[in-house]
């Protein structure tokens, strides 16, 4: 299939689970929350991870603002999401590079996976980059640093439930084109 | 010359990335302000008719709940409308005297002018600092900007953006919308959310003297324009009394059940206009 038809389909099928089913979770998870922060996990930043090795950055860059707004438009956080997702599509490229023993350019249509990359190096470039993302959209939506354990339980209970999802995401969906490339 | 534009081609991606980031904090910024772009908010069609087509699903699912509201508000409006028949309403004066039901409605109507149109909710949030409400009626219907929301329990929000089918409506649990409310003895104060829990709400600065007890309701003042009075905002649960200044905090369960909202009733005050012309008057002479 054509790289560009994937991942546009990709991007559909995303912010369809992301929109349609992770932002209802919360509404019926902690039914009864005693102090502890609810939070909704966000799997759409995948799609700015699994696009090729060789995306030039700006092109990222402006991938990344369509994904945000989209997201921001749902859920009427006007530019939060945004903001965020365009920060990790900017650092990508650069994690990428510290992670990987080839230059990114001895990857000819690839795309991060488990596959191409194991285990643990795709984990910790996930890890990261969500960790950054969280980290970067709670601290604009509370901007509040008088509550900052507040703010770090939030983010770190956010990122590792994210985390789960997309690793469940990968394990479901993914097989079929890591078997093609 | 060449080397501006060498600096340029250097420097792109850095200079895309900032761009973007400006675009992006001038749209954060812009809608702190409560002015919001209508663009980029639920209330926008394309959203607006994604949110309608899962609704029609979930909907479903939901209804056994529905009714079990909607009957116990009948029950509720049944049990005021047959208190409201034997109630005395010239209590102040000396002479007491009951009035037929027909004659008191057409004292109250005067003062509360109040349209209530119903809707229903099509998305809802409670996870975020601000959290927003899609309802599926909009300007096509005769919603406006600043329409006060209410639950058959309680208070629900403000509608911010309307679109020709559909309005989004700012929750009473975001950090940056205040409620003017009061005690049952009329002590007014405001109610506001901490961005945490969604079933807990704080009412600061009661003066000592005043006796609250957990247990007691509070309700909105009707000095706002648009939110009529007297409609349930929460139920004190826990009393904080501040050693410093003499006042305490009030910790309230809302009397909405934000979760599992789905009927909504939005009342539009149709003195507004007159009253607000009036207020402006008073407040444009020197």
């Amino acid at each position: 299939m054509n790289v560009y038809v994937k991942n546009f389909l990709r991007f559909c099928f995303i912010m369809i689970i992301q929109i349609l089913i992770l932002n209802k979770i919360t509404l019926r998870w902690w039914s009864q929350p005693s102090g502890f922060p609810i939070f909704i996990p966000y799997v759409y930043p995948l799609f700015i991870l699994l696009l090729t090795f060789e995306t030039p950055v700006w092109l990222l860059i402006i991938l990344g603002f369509i994904t945000g707004i989209t997201v921001d438009t749902f859920m009427n956080t006007a530019g939060i999401h945004t903001c965020a997702t365009v920060f990790i599509a900017y650092l990508r490229t650069n994690v990428l590079n510290a992670l990987l023993p080839k230059n990114l350019s001895e990857y000819p249509n690839q795309s991060p996976s488990i596959k191409n990359m194991g285990w643990m190096p795709f984990l910790v470039y996930s890890g990261f980059l969500i960790l950054l993302h969280h980290i970067v959209f709670f601290t604009i939506e509370l901007w509040n640093i008088s509550n900052i354990g507040y703010l770090l339980l939030k983010i770190a209970a956010s990122a590792v439930t994210s985390m789960l999802f997309i690793i469940a995401y990968l394990l479901l969906f993914t097989r079929q084109s890591v078997g093609k490339n | 010359m060449r080397n501006f534009i060498l600096f340029i081609r250097r420097f792109f991606n850095l200079i895309l990335f900032l761009g973007v980031e400006i675009v992006c904090i001038v749209l954060i910024a812009h809608t702190n302000t409560m002015q919001g772009t209508d663009i980029v908010s639920s209330a926008n069609t394309v959203a607006g008719i994604l949110y309608k087509k899962q609704n029609d699903v979930v909907y479903y699912f939901g209804l056994r709940k529905m009714n079990d509201s909607l009957i116990n508000e009948n029950a509720r409006l049944r049990k005021q409308i047959s208190s409201l028949r034997t109630v005395d309403t010239l209590r102040d004066t000396i002479v007491k005297k009951v009035i037929p039901s027909a004659d008191t409605n057409r004292h109250i109507v005067h003062y509360a002018d109040y349209l209530y149109r119903t809707a229903y909710v099509i998305n809802n949030s409670v996870s975020s600092a601000n959290n927003y409400i899609t309802i599926n009626r909009g300007s096509n219907d005769g919603i406006a900007k600043d329409m006060a929301v209410l639950s058959g329990t309680g208070l629900v929000g403000l509608v911010v953006h309307v679109s020709p089918h559909f309005a989004s409506v700012i929750s009473i649990l975001s950090i940056r919308q205040q409620v003017s409310a009061k005690l049952k003895d009329g002590t007014s104060s405001f109610v506001n959310w901490e961005g945490s829990k969604p079933d807990v709400m704080i009412m600061k600065d009661i003066p000592m003297q005043i006796k609250v007890k957990p247990g007691d309701s509070i309700f909105t003042t009707g000095y706002s324009l648009h939110i009529p009075g007297d409609i349930l905002i929460g139920i004190v649960f826990k009393l904080e009394y501040v050693k410093k200044n003499n006042m305490q905090i009030l910790s309230l369960h809302p009397s909405t059940n934000f979760r599992n909202l789905q009927y909504v009733y939005v009342a539009g005050n149709k003195m507004a206009e007159e009253r607000k012309q009036l207020e402006d008057s008073v407040k444009s002479k020197p």
